[in-house]
């Protein structure tokens, strides 16, 4: 279970700008094997709230925990998968996910043994010793959720994954994230600015308001496990994702300047 | 290789040819004892390439250019490497680094020579000071260039750093090290025929200035050739090293 107790976060002035607070009062909890999105406005600091938990960047005030211990850094029960996937362009794509193990010291048989599962499992068979620049952005983010998933983490930390890959593309991932979530049991928190892809993937979706961001609503998607086919036939769906819609353009008439009267 | 690698091999062998006989139909027309023709050159260039003299005069050069240049990687790639880790570390360098960048070197030799004196350490350390500058300065741009997100994967997968170091920041900044290797293997033998033209005649230097003086222009020609096949030599060395050691750079993407 993931806990987020009263976070604050901001960031220092640099360049002559100010600082902004990029979250201000942040509550979450979220189950274990709970798959939960984040939405918001852009700039609100989801991403932010993602890296905290992650432990790349620690609150100024409040607490992250996790099953009651506080996060103070990485941690072996947490993977990151990256919107701009991070693969290392020197290393195959074998390699690139073996890479979280290599980094906690398994022998690198036993490491590729454990890639290459995963290597069949995403569909990736035949492109073992190819390198990230000869793969399309969908199969580069194939190997970001195998590095991921070769670590095996209880909780998988996703950050706009499927944002920077062509529109079939993306359909294609989300179907196979939501198999993986249903097959698996990993909680997962899943970033991301497309509230489609919010409503199609997780159990419950969290909205956070504009910067400095606070956590606005949470609502569950209320759809059986396995998902249905057809999301766009679903009432449940088609009603959250207009609500999200105008909750959203609420959000941003309220801080574009141009609808002030 | 491909047809327009082939293509580009063959008109780089055409624009050689081009040069050569334009050399030789220039030298045969202007008929002057101080522009030798291409076929005299040669000549000169086969009876230097079998005298001892001439293997001594390289050796002495090269003493200079393997102690300096070899000091100037080590300390160049270490320094580039720390300033571009740690921002104090920069900002003590800096001043320096962009003092040597910008300083012509060879105004600086006479002050050399007289602190050091006319021997092997002034000339390596003419040599150090021709090559460090770029090398400092392209290993840390190779540093500041990996993408942060690369560095907050790693640390994500709990890295340490030594093994950022190794498997991150090392890896990613080594082709703009290579580029570093590259341009300071050429400015290193710019700073070893230099000091042995301006200062301390010895080595190729002194030949070049000898074959000048007694106007043996077939013999200067030659000495030069040589430095120039030499720097070329091993330029392509390097190159072939940094295809060899970074071959994820010249991968063709297969979309």
């Amino acid at each position: 279970m993931i806990t987020v107790r009263h976070v604050d976060k901001a960031f220092p002035a640099r360049n002559g700008n100010a600082a902004t607070l990029a979250l201000h009062g942040v509550n979450l909890t979220i189950d274990t094997d709970e798959f939960v999105s984040v939405v918001g406005p852009s700039g609100c600091g989801k991403t932010t709230l993602l890296r905290m938990i992650a432990g790349l960047v620690l609150p100024d005030a409040g607490a992250i925990a996790i099953d009651g211990r506080p996060v103070t850094g990485p941690g072996p029960d947490r993977a990151v998968v990256f919107q701009q996937f991070s693969l290392l362009p020197w290393a195959t794509v074998a390699d690139n996910i073996a890479f979280g193990l290599e980094l906690r010291g398994m022998p690198r048989d036993e490491r590729l043994a454990i890639a290459d599962d995963q290597i069949h499992a995403m569909g990736l068979r035949g492109f073992e010793r190819h390198y990230p620049r000869q793969l399309s952005g969908g199969m580069q983010q194939r190997v970001g959720l195998a590095r991921a998933l070769a670590v095996n983490p209880a909780i998988l930390l996703m950050d706009e994954p499927f944002a920077s890959v062509d529109a079939q593309t993306r359909r294609t991932l989300q179907e196979d994230l939501r198999t993986l979530a249903e097959r698996t049991r990993k909680t997962i928190v899943f970033v991301t600015h497309d509230i489609d892809e919010a409503v199609r993937l997780a159990d419950r979706v969290v909205l956070l308001s504009p910067r400095p961001g606070q956590v606005v609503e949470s609502l569950p998607v209320g759809l059986s496990r396995p998902r249905p086919e057809d999301l766009d036939q679903e009432p449940a769906a088609i009603q959250l994702k207009a609500y999200l819609w105008r909750q959203l353009r609420g959000m941003q008439q309220a801080t574009s300047p141009k609808s002030r009267p | 290789m491909t047809t327009t690698d082939r293509t580009h091999r063959n008109l780089r062998i055409a624009s050689i040819a081009l040069l050569i006989v334009g050399w030789e139909l220039a030298a045969r027309a202007l008929d002057s004892m101080f522009v030798p023709s291409f076929v005299e050159t040669a000549a000169a260039f086969c009876r230097i390439v079998s005298t001892r003299p001439f293997w001594h005069a390289i050796g002495i050069s090269h003493q200079a250019f393997v102690i300096g240049f070899g000091c100037a990687l080590i300390a160049g790639t270490l320094l580039g490497l720390a300033m571009g880790r740690w921002r104090a570390v920069e900002a003590i360098c800096d001043p320096y680094v962009n003092v040597l960048l910008a300083t012509p070197i060879s105004a600086v030799i006479p002050v050399i020579i007289l602190a050091v004196g006319l021997n092997l350490p002034a000339r390596a350390l003419v040599v150090f000071l021709f090559a460090i500058a770029v090398i400092v300065v392209n290993t840390r741009a190779g540093l500041k260039t990996i993408e942060p997100a690369l560095i907050d994967m790693a640390r994500g997968f709990g890295a340490t750093e030594l093994q950022m170091w190794r498997t991150i920041l090392i890896p990613g900044a080594l082709p703009a090290m290579m580029a570093g290797c590259y341009l300071g293997l050429g400015r290193a033998l710019t700073g070893m025929i230099a000091v042995e033209l301006l200062l301390v005649a010895v080595g190729i230097g002194r030949m070049i200035l000898d074959c000048q003086g007694m106007f043996a222009a077939d013999m200067l020609y030659a000495t030069v050739v040589f430095v120039a096949g030499e720097a070329v030599l091993l330029l392509s060395a390097v190159r072939w090293l940094e295809h060899r050691i970074t071959p994820w750079n010249d991968q063709v993407a297969i979309e």
